[in-house]
């Protein structure tokens, strides 16, 4: 990396050193010609000339795509350029910590989590219109600015990262614990593999948990892959019955029934943010009147996640619903009566005839007018 | 999807399972999810307030609902409709109902729950049932006959499905136009039988006597009748009492 100490690249005078990452060194330089601040990403460039030569063409291509991005949610790349063996991009220099260091710190609230995954949506959505898929949302690539803003790093050259994860159908850029089943596969990826990567963000930050663990990457990306969410209302209970649903549409596995946009996933998320902010008025209005909090109990194991329908099969357990009291059935099912047990063991048994002619109307006509008939017939043929 | 052990002891039951499925629930906004399932909820209030406490347990899915409704498959089939019913309040509804096994499943610790055929089923009848449909599996056909014979017959045949466990289900869709035209046919068929025998014993009769022989006898009866102040009817009614 940073062999010498650089006093220029580029144009670029060298003030300081930001900070060190997988691709290189970020330093505070200062652009003489704008008498401008900026972040000097800089990236080393491979030795292998042909290497080189692909490197290069991919950097100028992504930097180039990355430039047209100007959002309020998505750092601002200004130039970008080659020096020697080291190749750097100019962007805005955002004063802050990125998300990681944040969710280091201790849990955040769940409303702060969802104002942060909405702005991110809102800048994921701006960039895929314009066809750029960022492939490496994670929290160390979002930046939280003083003001509760918050920021998407390293557009476009997330894909140019030297550690990329190798699976056996070729390398796969990202982070795996944050990556889409899809881009697990090393499958060709699209916007919705982002909204993927946001939704295990959100997660990660509502419960406090990591989703998808795993002691090494084979065993992550087998968690990726196959690996069920419990709503993460069930983990951390200030989550809103309409934050599970969301975080749920944007882990499915299957893109296809994913969110396909990211402005769709950032308007749910603005409407659970809403509910969230009414419902901490109306919080602070019952603490001004003199209430009580009630501590819930939190002692009771998780119940299991219930599954949709296409997914139950015999042994699938459905949970019972919390919206309805069945105690006095289960009680009948776990200690049955002798009664109970004749009637809940007994099959359906065949309608045979004497049952069908006394109990079904239409069968009872029948014979019985046939009966009479019969009877008169026979009466009138003796005289 | 998760799996859990069944309750060590919990003996197996047979059961009548009403799926209610959100249709296309999963691509929903979900604004509209969170509306949708507490719309659903209300109706299952509704409806399942018909049956016994003591004989349903309701269970959540992800898309929807399972009733289980122990010994009442009438009323499964009445909570079904119901609930369908409730489409024309926007609410997007379909419903499968099976008849089969279940049983308790979980530690105990707040995470009870049911597993089973009876339950798999039904979820796989709903899923395979169009928007506002009802399809109900030949299982619970039986049990319906069994609980009140002559009720089944208003279930018509809607083809077959096979599961995603390659098992074939013959279903059957209600259709309440079928007991009235049931009825209507087992009048003309009671009707037909009525003609048939007393037809065959006048028949019978004309053959013994002669069809003049005959005729005389029933002209002298008619007579006989009138002279006594009532229809020949009238007198064949009172013959008839005995």
């Amino acid at each position: 990396m940073a062999r010498k100490k650089l006093a220029r690249i580029g144009r670029y005078k060298i003030v300081g050193e930001l900070g060190r990452g997988a691709m290189g060194v970020v330093y505070k330089a200062e652009d003489p010609n704008l008498d401008r601040v900026v972040a000097l990403k800089t990236i080393l460039l491979s030795d292998d000339a042909e290497g080189r030569k692909d490197y290069h063409k991919r950097f100028f291509l992504e930097a180039k795509a990355a430039g047209k991005l100007t959002h309020p949610h998505i750092v601002t790349t200004y130039d970008f350029g080659e020096e020697d063996d080291l190749a750097y991009l100019a962007m805005e220099l955002l004063e802050g910590d990125d998300l990681r260091t944040r969710m280091k710190e201790g849990p955040l609230a769940v409303a702060d989590s969802v104002d942060i995954a909405q702005q991110v949506a809102d800048g994921l959505g701006f960039a895929h219109e314009r066809g750029v898929v960022h492939r490496d949302i994670k929290p160390g690539n979002i930046m939280l600015l003083p003001r509760g803003q918050a920021k998407i790093m390293d557009f476009g050259i997330a894909r140019m990262r030297s550690d990329d994860f190798k699976t056996s159908t070729g390398i796969v850029m990202g982070t795996p614990r944050f990556m889409s089943p899809e881009q697990v596969a090393g499958e060709p990826v699209d916007q919705r593999s982002d909204i993927f990567s946001l939704g295990v963000v959100l997660y990660e930050m509502l419960t406090g948990t990591a989703l998808f663990a795993g002691e090494d990457t084979p065993q992550i990306a087998h968690n990726v892959t196959n690996l069920e969410h419990v709503p993460p209302s069930r983990l951390n209970p200030e989550v809103p019955s309409m934050l599970d649903f969301a975080v749920a549409r944007a882990l499915k596995k299957d893109p296809a029934v994913r969110y396909q946009d990211a402005y769709e996933f950032a308007v749910d998320l603005r409407t659970c943010l809403a509910e969230l902010r009414s419902r901490e008025t109306a919080e602070k209005k019952e603490a001004n009147g003199g209430t009580r909090t009630i501590k819930i109990d939190t002692t009771v194991e998780r119940a299991p996640l219930a599954p949709a329908a296409r997914s139950i099969v015999s042994d699938t357990q459905l949970p019972l619903s919390r919206q309805f009291d069945s105690f006095g059935a289960l009680q009948r099912l776990s200690s049955q009566s002798r009664r109970d047990r004749k009637i809940l063991a007994s099959a359906p048994r065949p309608v045979k005839f004497l049952r069908r002619v006394s109990l079904d109307a239409g069968p009872r006509l029948l014979f019985l007018t046939s009966l009479v008939a019969a009877a008169a017939g026979v009466y009138i043929a003796l005289g | 999807m998760e799996t859990s052990g069944k309750q060590s002891g919990s003996p197996v039951a047979l059961a009548s399972v009403a799926f209610l499925k959100i249709h296309e629930f999963v691509r929903r906004p979900v604004t509209e999810q969170a509306r949708l399932r507490a719309q659903l909820e209300a109706v299952v209030a509704v409806t399942a307030a018909e049956l016994d406490p003591a004989s349903r347990v309701l269970l959540d899915a992800a898309d929807g609902v399972a009733v289980v409704v122990l010994g009442d498959p009438i009323g499964t089939l009445r909570l079904a409709e119901r609930a369908l019913s409730a489409a024309t309040a926007g609410l997007p509804l379909s419903a499968g109902i099976n008849f089969g096994a279940v049983q308790l499943a979980g530690s105990g610790k707040g995470d009870e729950g049911l597993l089973g055929d009876g339950i798999a089923v039904a979820a796989n009848v709903a899923e395979f049932a169009a928007p506002s449909a009802l399809l109900v599996s030949r299982s619970f056909r039986d049990a319906l006959a069994d609980a009140q014979p002559g009720l089944e017959a208003q279930m018509l045949t809607a083809g077959t499905f096979t599961d995603s466990g390659l098992r074939t289900h013959e279903l059957f869709a209600p259709d309440h136009r079928i007991p009235r035209r049931r009825r209507r046919r087992f009048v003309a068929a009671s009707a037909a039988a009525a003609v048939l025998f007393v037809g065959a014993g006048v028949g019978a009769r004309i053959q013994a006597d002669g069809q003049e022989r005959f005729m005389k006898a029933v002209q002298a009866k008619y007579r006989d009748a009138a002279a006594q102040g009532r229809s020949y009817v009238q007198g064949l009614v009172a013959k008839v009492k005995f």
